[in-house]
């Protein structure tokens, strides 16, 4: 499954990308000139404070807001709108109450008609990769919020998109949930090897998932530096524990909490 | 066993009188007796005690109404008893072949709730799914919803005659601007996440309308229905009361010639009933198209 998944993933080129907003008294400049690249199969996290637009950012990625200026290119094909290529999972719970768990991560593959998908067992192979398939015939409303979500996770999974999208989706999350999910997301990524854009004001969360770190200050949005976290490719770490021990995450964690409180200070 | 264990060895034994103090306070105290009062805030009551209470009012009511009826020296015959109402209502039925004037009745407001649903919905729910769409139709239906229905009737009578087309068209326009309002503020209560979910995963926007805003918001479409069909049956005696020969409403009409208060009262029971048999066949769908929503 994992080697027919390859051939699809691609490199996201997002060029001088800009966004205004019409303000009440004069526009807002939400995003202003950001250019970043991600490679195939690379994991790109979004940081920055509140305000500094990396919602924005990636909802423009998705293609579900319009960029005022600049451009973005996956695989080399301009992005003008929402493509199944492209699949979100949203910080609120998105689960459709009025199906199950399963038709729930089926849903993308029915409206596109993909029977192939749906007959071959792409469906339980992604409940089972979040760990869910105990919970198939469940009704959303029955289960907690990380389930929730990692029935999301399945469902933008499953329809094979060439680049996910998070938009803090544990933000809504308990902290011990979320560290599980961090964990369990990790995992995920390593397996399908996806590429994957990530928004985040989580520091641990950037350095435990991201192997790039788009780290944005705020009023406008701009990219104020790019850092590369070596932890995600070594596949020692994969827990909390191991990369709170790891020699080099002490110091790139103050580095980005100072960056932090400088842009607080706006 | 704890006493034994944690009593002071005989030789430090307090005197009597003490002792016997200490005992007391070391056992466990008795529960406090806490007053159980029946007016509480949010206190969920339980389900015999829900049916004795709903009962019991009911029992109030006609033991009041039956007092009230017979604290005269003779029967008053503008205000008959509950019992002379129950005979009416059974002589209406055993008799006067009332339940043809109910089936007249019951076929008016279902063709008329029907053809109302069936336009109002598929307008709402485009109102509610397309700004546009609701542009367009808002003004006219906000309009139209705060013209009383009953003025129509003149115009009605003139246009379609004193038929049941008269009536129905007159139950349809009763119900039908409320109900598409209602319905279009119910679809627009759909999630915009759901919607967004749904384009990232390649929806049209046909496919959105049909998987994503019309499930989520059937649920309210279905409740609002439910209301308005109570409304369409307080129509239903106006409706009839203009050049109707058959009909609850009509009966009544025929009644009040006659002065008979107590065929009145039982057209008004009926009609009462009917409209509780209503609300509940639509809380059954409910139940059934939606078992998401059921307690757990």
């Amino acid at each position: 499954m994992s080697a027919a998944l390859d051939l699809q993933h691609g490199g996201l080129e997002v060029a001088r990308l800009g966004k205004v907003f019409p303000g009440r008294d004069k526009p807002v400049i939400a995003v202003e000139d950001v250019s970043f690249h991600v490679e195939p199969r690379q994991v790109c996290m979004l940081l920055g404070p509140s305000g500094c637009g990396k919602s924005t950012i990636l909802r423009m990625i998705a293609g579900l807001e319009q960029p005022s200026s600049g451009g973005i290119n996956l695989n080399g094909n301009p992005v003008v709108g929402p493509h199944r290529e492209r699949g979100m999972v949203f910080q609120g719970y998105t689960s459709f109450p009025w199906l199950t768990v399963r038709q729930n991560v089926s849903y993308g593959l029915r409206i596109n008609g993909d029977a192939y998908a749906l007959r071959e067992g792409t469906v339980d192979h992604y409940l089972e990769r979040v760990g869910l398939s105990r919970f198939a015939d469940a009704w959303p409303h029955q289960l907690s919020g990380g389930m929730r979500q990692r029935v999301a996770l399945a469902r933008a999974l499953a329809t094979t998109p060439q680049l996910l999208l998070m938009d803090e989706p544990f933000g809504a999350l308990d902290a011990e949930t979320r560290w599980q999910m961090q964990e369990l997301l990790l995992n995920v990524i390593r397996k399908e090897r996806m590429t994957v854009v990530m928004v985040t004001h989580d520091v641990e969360e950037a350095l435990l998932l991201g192997d790039q770190i788009v780290f944005l200050s705020s009023h406008p949005g701009r990219v104020r530096t790019m850092l590369y976290p070596p932890f995600k490719g070594d596949d020692a770490i994969c827990t909390r524990e191991a990369l709170r021990t790891h020699p080099d995450y002490a110091p790139m964690e103050r580095q980005i909490l100072a960056m932090m409180r400088e842009e607080g200070g706006h | 066993m704890l006493q034994r264990v944690i009593s002071p060895p005989p030789s430090e034994q307090p005197p009597a009188t003490l002792a016997g103090v200490t005992t007391q306070a070391r056992q466990a105290p008795p529960a406090i007796p806490v007053r159980q009062r029946w007016l509480e805030f949010k206190q969920p009551v339980s389900t015999p005690s829900k049916l004795l209470l709903g009962i019991a009012a009911w029992i109030l009511f006609l033991l009041g109404w039956h007092l009230a009826a017979t604290s005269g020296t003779e029967a008053n015959p503008l205000f008959p008893s509950p019992a002379d109402v129950s005979g009416s209502l059974w002589n209406l039925f055993a008799e006067r072949g009332f339940h043809s004037d109910v089936l007249a009745s019951l076929q008016r407001i279902l063709l008329s709730f029907g053809l109302a649903v069936a336009v109002a919905v598929p307008t709402g729910v485009l109102m509610g799914a397309f700004p546009a769409v609701e542009a367009f139709f808002s003004p006219l239906v906000s309009a139209f919803r705060y013209l009383p229905a009953p003025a129509f009737i003149p115009l009605l009578l003139m246009w379609l005659g004193t038929g049941d087309t008269q009536k129905i068209a007159l139950l349809v326009l009763g119900v039908i601007w409320f109900l598409i309002t209602l319905v279009c503020d119910t679809v627009k209560q759909t999630p915009v996440d759901f919607i967004e979910t749904s384009r990232t995963l390649g929806g049209s926007r046909r496919t959105i309308l049909w998987t994503v805003v019309l499930p989520s918001s059937l649920p309210g479409i279905v409740d609002t229905c439910r209301q308005m069909l109570a409304v369409s049956w307080t129509y239903l005696v106006i409706a009839e009361i203009v050049a109707a020969t058959d009909g609850i409403g009509a009966m009544m009409m025929r009644a009040r010639r006659f002065v008979h208060v107590d065929d009145i009262m039982a057209g008004i029971l009926i009609i009462g009933a009917l409209g509780l048999l209503c609300d509940l066949a639509f809380r059954g769908l409910h139940w059934l198209m939606f078992p998401y929503l059921r307690r757990r």
